[in-house]
């Protein structure tokens, strides 16, 4: 075997080492593109499903709650920004908003024993807890797939890859923090 | 989820099918020339061949067929979302956050000894199965660390690894079992032959390695069975930190757990691996038998994870309190791993935790609801459940003599049974009994409302503003509304106090 034969072997080894890599990482982000997609229908869905649940709260509640007109007002006034918002920014706004009102609502709950004891309520309730926590969870489930993106995006040498066939970096979806900010405070005066 | 762990349980299961399937068709081999008796190939590859069969059989069982067998062997019953809504949805919470492909079907076992585990060949095929027990004692929250170690189970592949071995355990176990009754049976008629014919002598050095093998075998097969799922154990609980970001829910349901009495009476030895905890632990705790890691160990690390709810947290606690060096995975597995916060505890809608006599109560209507009894809650304030022998249209309160038209529950009615029940033993408990609308219908729309005024704390004279129906009305009576029985009207409460009675005590 000529010295030329061997450096041949060589030169197109590693030409199809990199043709494999390539391919791998390329169907990686494709995969990793479409989770992102999917795990962002998935936060839509429950978001949809927060939606549905409000009228229906705000239907049992009412009877009750005469007096907090504002507090139920509040609640619907935020659900219908929210089912109006299209952007992703616009949409964490929104439901930060709506986080919110639901939070005031629920603390405001605390005053009315009967309405605490209401079956239909009870039920609501698990079902609006329940709610809540599926958009925490999808939301994380989305953000871990994002984070998983963005790192194969930046990260030597995968972002080479990405550079190439223009895979972008995610958007998280953020709504803790803020609702963590907007969040009641109740005084005991 | 972990793909290298996903990749090692796959590796191992294969390994495990072929070990297992060797490990039958020599000592089936074996068998079948003790059996006959006399030294010759053909008896032996028989013996194999019926081995092999058999580990055939057992293998596709295991594939197909599994799930149902040790379901049917731990008496589950399949719930749905009407049945029990918050463990439908706690268990969907979680399949949200671990991304799983579908929702497994969920198991309720009537045992009063809490425990929980999941199976399935593929994360599209899975079930979660709890005991009542576990039902009736934990909070949302724990609950929720619970399902989330069992969904992680599923994620990581744990449950199909799991169900092989204990397919292939079981026919080891069997097999095992066949070849001590064939071996009195054979050594007896062998002895009455031996008189007369020296054939059984050639036998004799086999005979004695086919014995061991048989001995050994199946310790063998257990013990390699029940060591390797401890470390599934620790990596599940660390994903059920990550998913629920809440690593004391965990805990203290694990706490609770060990703290009971209980031992599930449901649970072949077989399935022991399957549990959350190991339902036989008493007799074994750090032993090679061991199929978990010590309950206290487990609890420690979750509850030393201060910093957060991540992989890397959990991997720092376990090092912090078992002081191993071997690391649970691989560190490329956790490479761009951030920092994950854990949530503040305390969800909404978990009521304050009933007493425990009250939650026992529920689980066990739970059961009852599966079991096809039916529900009626009489105006007296008494439930009535009524098992599926009884067959008369209408049942007449024992403590009233009020008469229901018994309803057979279609799941819908048992939902609202149930959450309905959870409710009057709350205001029951609360001190003030609220009288019950008779057909309970007419109280949803609540047509009329009247308002009359009362002097709470004394025994009163109410009249309903709208029939004239006069109600008499203890001290003790604490509630607002009140549905008239004699017009269905909602006759709404409003204490006063009586100004002059207030005044006079106070000194001016």
């Amino acid at each position: 075997m000529s010295a030329g034969t061997v450096v041949f072997i060589i030169l197109a080894g590693a030409v199809l080492a990199v043709l494999l890599y390539l391919v791998v990482t390329y169907n990686a982000l494709v995969a990793l593109k479409n989770q992102i997609k999917n795990a962002w229908s998935q936060i839509e869905v429950q978001l949809k499903r927060r939606h549905d649940l409000i009228p229906n709260l705000v239907e049992v509640a009412k009877g009750y709650m005469a007096h907090e007109r504002q507090t139920l007002e509040n609640v619907t006034r935020a659900r219908a920004q929210a089912s109006g918002a299209k952007t992703v920014p616009d949409i964490s706004r929104a439901e930060t908003a709506l986080s919110g009102a639901l939070g005031q609502f629920l603390a405001v709950v605390e005053n009315y024993p009967d309405l605490k004891a209401n079956q239909n309520f009870l039920a609501l309730q698990e079902e609006l807890t329940s709610t809540e926590n599926r958009i925490a969870f999808s939301r994380q489930a989305y953000n871990d797939q994002v984070l998983f993106m963005n790192n194969k995006v930046e990260m030597f040498p995968s972002n080479i890859v990405a550079g190439m066939f223009h895979f972008r970096k995610g958007q998280f979806f953020e709504l803790e923090e803020q609702s963590e900010r907007t969040a009641p405070r109740v005084s005991f005066g | 989820m972990f793909w290298s762990v996903i990749a090692a349980n796959r590796r191992k299961t294969v390994l495990l099918i072929v070990l297992m399937g060797l490990l039958l068709v020599l000592s089936g081999g074996m068998i079948g020339m003790a059996f006959t008796d006399v030294y010759h190939p053909l008896a032996g590859l028989i013996g194999a061949a019926l081995a092999g069969a058999v580990w055939i059989a057992m293998l596709l069982m295991s594939l197909f067929a599994s799930d149902t067998i040790l379901l049917g062997l731990s008496r589950a019953h399949e719930i749905d979302q009407r049945i029990y809504p918050q463990l439908f949805n706690v268990v969907e919470e979680m399949v949200i956050a671990g991304s799983l492909p579908a929702m497994p079907r969920i198991f309720v076992v009537d045992d009063p000894a809490p425990n929980a585990f999941a199976m399935g060949k593929s994360p599209e095929k899975s079930c979660i199965c709890v005991t009542a027990g576990l039902l009736a004692m934990c909070t949302r929250d724990e609950l929720q660390g619970v399902v989330a170690h069992e969904i992680s189970h599923i994620l990581n592949r744990d449950v199909l690894y799991m169900t092989v071995a204990a397919t292939m355990l079981g026919s080891i176990l069997l097999l095992s079992d066949v070849f001590a009754r064939s071996f009195r049976y054979s050594s007896t008629v062998r002895l009455a032959s031996r008189s007369r014919r020296a054939g059984g002598r050639a036998a004799g050095p086999l005979l004695i390695v086919s014995l061991v093998l048989a001995v050994i075998g199946p310790i063998l097969a257990r013990v390699l069975y029940f060591s390797i799922s401890r470390r599934r154990e620790y990596l599940a609980d660390a994903t059920s930190a990550r998913l629920t970001r809440y690593p004391e829910g965990l805990a203290s349901a694990l706490q609770k757990i060990g703290e009971s009495t209980d031992t599930l009476t449901s649970a072949p030895s077989a399935t022991a691996p399957f549990y959350i905890v190991n339902p036989y632990r008493r007799h074994l705790d750090n032993s090679a038998f061991a199929t978990h890691p010590p309950l206290k160990e487990r609890i420690r690390i979750l509850r030393a994870m201060s910093r957060g709810a991540g992989y890397l947290d959990y991997f720092r606690a376990y090092v912090e309190v078992t002081h191993r060096r071997k690391k649970l995975l691989p560190a490329s597995e956790l490479r761009g791993e951030g920092r994950v916060e854990i949530r503040e505890g305390g969800q909404a809608s978990d009521p304050v935790q009933p007493a425990r006599s009250e939650s026992a109560r529920r689980s066990g209507d739970i059961i009852r609801a599966l079991n096809g009894f039916a529900f009626i809650t009489c105006s007296c304030g008494l439930k009535i459940k009524l098992p599926p022998e009884y067959r008369e249209g209408r049942f007449v309160c024992p403590r009233c003599k009020r008469a229901h038209p018994v309803n057979r529950p279609d799941g819908k009615t048992v939902g609202s049974v149930l959450s309905a029940s959870a409710v009057m033993s709350r205001q029951a408990s609360a001190g003030g009994k609220e009288p019950r609308n008779r057909g309970g219908r007419e109280g949803r729309d609540e047509p009329v409302t009247r308002e009359v005024r009362y002097l709470p704390g004394t025994w009163q004279k109410i009249t309903c503003t709208g029939c004239g129906h006069a109600y008499e009305v203890s001290p003790r009576f604490r509630a607002r509304r009140l549905t008239c029985s004699g017009c269905g009207a909602t006759i709404r409460l409003t204490p006063v106090h009586e100004p002059d009675d207030r005044s006079s005590g106070v000194p001016a």
